[in-house]
């Protein structure tokens, strides 16, 4: 028979007789954790690519002031790209009575490359309206922003003049991948089509219109087009990825899988344990069989293949079923995930599967091997002299194996130093402290023992009398609590955080261009529909020049998109609750030095440009110089849909530039008709709906956090398994302990009860433990990798002992029930042979 | 024919308290097919002897031949492919393995050493054995005396030259015991196995052909009784 077969058939033995299954269980939860969530991850980050592409509506973009040379169209004419083109300008729009300044998008057959346009054939329409358009405006017809047909006074097929010509309005645009976003003030869009726009007339050299050309394709293919086309671009036209994706979305999604990672970790440490436990009682038991197995003379060299030739077989054999349960939890995770995203999730890469798969065998090789190594060695005398036994590897030896293996895991698999350096000190800290408290715990109860009722002694002595077991057990208990205690207090506040970040009432719209006189009735019919809004915001536009006395130079002007383009300025005497001051003071501290302006700077844009606190800024507002002392720099939420701005003066400063007003404001869906309404009144009000943005990241949120919630349930299964593991690794020796005291004559009440305590007293310490241990590495956590404020979490102090005394205790009684109800000569007997 | 040779075979371990001398200077030889019964109190090195003669273990000095091989000039591999060759054991404590089946605890040798006809040859055995009906039983679910027999089967399929017995019966009640040993005498005199078996049981060892007393590591009588006359008592 071919060892292979021999192998095959012992381990078909092996497993039968069930003391496979808690190794096995351990290897395949580990490969379905990090298989699921690397799975997921990766077609969430591909997916999330050209999610962010379709902001660009397209792969690459080339912009400019110019169209496009006909001959870079000899650059394209071989690679296998899709391309469209839009112009984009500004111009008025006329209708009957009325006409509007409007912000024109001409476009070409095949926009958008990426992403959808969303239209619909109500104004403002909602939910079953809204459909994705299957092409582009005709020739003759317009589509045009909802807020234009108000200002207009004008209905869905209508005629509006666009320069020379006119056009039919034929739909609403709803939504736009490549929309700008946030609030500035742009004029309602207009779609027409590409072929149109000469017929109009309104381009005349010197109109300031932008041109791009839209390319998407394969990575390849895009690559060689960026080769090719950057030496042509010359000073009129760039190129353009988007780098990174939407803000908030991004960021909602990046501390999502930040988490994912964490949890999947947290699942493999776990995981690692257990194979770790289980592997050494494998190892244990066998001891007898390989010197029965040497005694019937096989060699050393075959009795080890054999041994590694069954660990290889179960190694990938679990290994593959936990790639299916893996690709079956990642499908429970990504289900509808798939809709929420304008694209279909693109499929994961193999290497995500080869991860999760070679997980299942690293473990395996670094968890398992180290305690079934030295078992060949054992002397074949031992059939005869049962005292004999195997020089394991030191414990030392064994730690380190263990150690490195843990960090090469997280390390490959979570590509996140700071949140392996994070978790793995945390955890080396907290065996540390578990080693020296469990040990003091263990010898401070003896005093108490000596006083208790016969469980008590019982318990505590059954304790003391092998404190580096039970040590062990302690530290095995409160890392897998600790773990579990970490992966949930980071979900809790993560949950917490997005649901706050976008409350019920998020405001959905934002109002801009209030003039003075329109603020009070504004403030009367949003208090009369009890809609929720903002303060209203004074702003004026304005460009910033200069500093300290000097104007910006080109150079200057390239560090960043702000002084590049008219700004948003604004004053408020009250900091917004998502505003925080890092550097200097606010206005209720802050003192005006003969009657200077103060400003307060968003971190970032200083930053960017290099303002100091006390630099002198120089802004120009319609032609007016204003300056102003840089009083305080601010952090900014940009996640946060409400109006925010980089410059911020002190009150009164901008009061003699006849500001607009700006708020942003709530309106439920069954209001929506209402904007229409109002803007008839108030045609100068401009409105930007950006209810469309927030429900979608709405949507992906509750999804990423009802995948967090899975994966959470999966990884406490995980915590289950290595108390599982860790009671039942001790099953022997209380099995022999117990029926001593039994054959001895001690009762069962006697026996369960001070096995139930012992268990209890090991759960509690161990819960004691892992709440500090949790403390530590959250703090760790919070403030370093979700740059979340940390606190004290008074409820893992009250909760962590009493459920580990619970659970523990339960657990450990259930287990060792055997050891009451079977005949006490039967357990000695089978104990002795 | 001599199948085993011990010369001048000594055993030495270091303990706690020193160096303990546990064989000294023994020298002995037995003949092919015979029985060989080793007595002596408890404590006074029989099964370190047996573990030596068969090759599980080495002496510190000596030498010992099985089957014409020198086996304290070979490694544990080469010992133990004597073993695999030559060897069958039966122990005072079963050795069954507790997560295979009675057939399959007769079958693992002869799988290690990859016998085609493995089954065929176990459940051949299990039936010599009288268990031919409980093969798919479990350790647990036998008896000590059909622990017992599982394991003399075990011993028996894969044909050893000579096999080595440590007190078979320790762990039987007497009734038990003799049926046992019925079986190991019954087989061993079937196939011409050289029987050597370590115990402190009298009636156990006058079954013997020859009795070797040992004390303290050291033979203190050799005696051979007369085939023949083993017979008459038999027939009494
Ligand atoms: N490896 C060893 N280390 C220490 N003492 C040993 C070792 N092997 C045997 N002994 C001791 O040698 C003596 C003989 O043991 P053993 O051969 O098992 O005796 P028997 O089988 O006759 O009862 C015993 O006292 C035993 O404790
Ligand atoms: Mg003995």
């Amino acid at each position: 028979m071919s060892d292979w077969k021999l192998a095959a058939k012992f381990l078909w033995r092996h497993w039968r007789s069930g003391e496979l299954r808690v190794l096995s269980a351990a290897i395949v939860l580990a490969v379905t954790v990090v298989t699921a969530i690397a799975v997921f991850a990766d077609r969430m980050d591909r997916s999330l690519q050209r999610q962010s592409n379709a902001y660009l509506a397209a792969d690459r973009v080339v912009t400019g002031r110019f169209s496009i040379p006909e001959q870079w169209q000899d650059l394209v004419s071989d690679l296998p790209l899709e391309q469209s083109f839009t112009a984009q300008f500004g111009s008025m729009v006329f209708a009957e009575n009325d006409m509007q300044l409007a912000s024109i998008k001409a476009v070409a057959p095949g926009y958008p490359l990426r992403g959808d346009l969303e239209v619909s054939d109500v104004p403002f329409g909602l939910g079953n309206e809204v459909y994705f358009a299957d092409g582009i405006p005709e020739p003759g017809e317009v589509w045009v922003d909802s807020r234009l047909l108000p200002i207009l006074d004008i209905e869905l097929g209508d005629t509006l003049a666009v320069g020379n010509r006119d056009f039919k309005v034929s739909k609403v645009v709803i939504h736009e991948p490549d929309a700008q976003q946030g609030f500035s003030v742009t004029g309602p869009r207009v779609l027409m089509n590409y072929a149109d726009v000469e017929s109009t007339g309104v381009i005349q050299p010197g109109s300031r219109i932008f041109y791009k050309w839209l390319l998407a394709g394969e990575d390849g293919s895009l690559d060689e087009f960026e080769q090719r086309i950057k030496p042509e671009l010359g000073e009129h036209f760039q190129f353009r990825t988007l780098q990174g994706s939407q803000r908030s979305i991004g960021s909602a999604l990046d501390r999502g899988k930040s988490f994912l990672m964490l949890a999947g970790m947290i699942g493999v440490l776990l995981a690692g344990v257990a194979i770790a436990i289980a592997a050494q009682q494998f190892a244990e038991k066998h001891v007898d069989t390989v010197a029965l197995l040497k005694s019937l003379g096989a060699e050393a060299p075959k009795v080890r293949k054999l041994y590694f030739t069954q660990m290889l077989m179960l190694g990938v054999v679990s290994s593959a079923l936990g790639l299916i349960t893996g690709e079956f939890l990642h499908q429970l995770i990504a289900s509808s995930l798939s809709s929420l995203f304008g694209v279909e999730l693109l499929p994961a890469s193999w290497t995500a599967y080869g991860l999760g798969f070679f997980t299942g065998l690293i473990c395996l090789l670094c968890f398992a091997l180290p305690p079934i190594w030295p078992l060949p060695t054992i002397s074949p005398v031992r059939v005869l002299r049962r005292e004999i036994n195997i020089e394991q590897l030191s414990v030392r030896t064994r730690a380190l194996i263990g150690l490195s293996a843990v960090i090469l895991l997280i390390a490959i698999y979570s590509q996140d130093l700071k949140l392996t350096v994070t978790v793995i000190v945390g955890l080396i800290a907290i065996l540390i402290v578990a080693v020296g408290l469990s040990l003091a715990m263990l010898r401070s109860s003896g005093q108490l023992g000596a006083k208790a009722g016969s469980t008590w002694r019982l318990a505590i002595s059954n304790l003391q009398r092998n404190p580096g077991h039970s040590t062990t057990q302690i530290v095995v208990f409160s890392c897998a609590i600790m773990l579990l205690m970490v992966l949930f207090m980071v979900r809790t506040s993560l949950i917490d955080e997005w649901r706050l970040q976008l409350p019920e009432n998020a405001p959905n719209h934002f109002i801009l261009n209030i003039g003075a006189n329109e603020r009070a009735p504004l403030i009367e019919e949003f208090t009369a529909k009890q809609f929720e809004f903002n303060p209203l915001y004074p702003m004026v536009l304005g460009r910033l020049v200069g500093k300290n006395g000097e104007t910006f130079s080109e150079e200057d002007r390239d560090l960043s998109n702000a002084l590049r383009r008219e700004l948003n300025l604004s004053w408020t005497d009250s900091l917004a609750a998502d505003n925080n001051i890092i550097e200097g003071q606010w206005w209720d501290q802050w003192q005006s030095v003969d009657g200077e302006n103060g400003v307060s700077v968003e971190a970032g844009t200083a930053q960017e440009i290099g303002i100091k606190l006390g630099d002198e800024l120089i802004f120009s507002l319609g032609g007016l110089e204003l300056k102003a002392r840089v009083s305080s720099i601010r952090t900014v939420d940009w996640n946060a849909l409400t109006p925010n701005f980089y410059f911020l003066f002190s009150p009164g400063a901008l009061d003699d530039y006849s500001p607009t007003y700006l708020t942003s404001v709530f309106v439920p869906n069954d209001d929506k008709r209402f904007i229409n309404e109002f803007l008839r009144r108030y045609p100068t009000i401009v409105i930007i709906e950006i209810d469309r943005i927030i429900e979608r990241i709405k949507a992906i949120v509750t999804q990423v956090s009802q995948g967090v919630e899975l994966v959470l349930w999966v990884v406490l299964l995980g915590g289950v398994l290595v108390l599982i593991a860790a009671v039942s690794a001790s099953m022997a020796r209380r099995l022999h302990e117990s029926s001593i005291l039994r054959a001895l004559g001690s009762g069962r009440k006697l026996i369960v009860g001070s096995l139930w305590l012992e268990f209890s007293l090991l759960g509690f310490a161990s819960g004691l433990l892992a709440a500090f241990g949790a403390e530590l590495i959250l703090f760790a956590l919070q403030s370093l990798v979700f740059e979340a404020t940390s606190r004290i979490h008074p409820l893992l102090w009250v909760f962590g002992p009493i459920l580990g005394a619970f659970f523990i205790g339960l657990l450990g009684a259930f287990a060792c029930r055997k050891t009451v109800t079977v005949p006490p000569a039967l357990v000695l007997r089978e104990l002795q042979s | 024919m001599r199948i085993l040779k011990a010369q001048q075979i000594n055993k030495t371990v270091t303990t706690s308290d020193g160096q303990l001398t546990i064989i000294e200077n023994l020298s002995l030889s037995v003949e092919q097919g015979t029985s060989v019964a080793i007595v002596g109190a408890s404590g006074s090195g029989k099964s370190t002897l047996l573990a030596l003669l068969a090759g599980l273990d080495v002496p510190t000095s000596g030498v010992i031949e099985l089957n014409g091989k020198d086996l304290t000039a070979m490694d544990e591999e080469g010992r133990a492919k004597v073993r695999a060759e030559s060897v069958g054991f039966v122990f005072q404590s079963f050795q069954l393995l507790p997560g295979l089946s009675a057939l399959e605890n007769v079958m693992l040798p002869l799988e290690l050493h990859g016998a085609p006809d493995a089954e065929v040859r176990a459940r051949n055995y299990l039936e010599r054995v009288g268990l031919g009906h409980r093969v798919a039983h479990y350790p647990k679910q036998l008896s000590g005396g059909e622990q017992q027999r599982v394991a003399i089967a075990r011993a028996f399929a894969s044909e050893p030259k000579v096999l080595f017995a440590d007190e078979p019966t320790g762990n039987l009640d007497s009734v038990t015991g003799a049926t046992v040993i019925e079986l190991l005498f019954d087989l061993n005199r079937e196939q011409g196995t050289t029987l050597i078996l370590v115990t402190h049981e009298q009636r156990l060892a006058n079954r013997c052909l020859r009795q070797i007393t040992i004390d303290a590591g050291a033979i203190t009588s050799d005696l051979s009784v007369d085939e023949d006359e083993i017979r008459v008592e038999l027939s009494e």
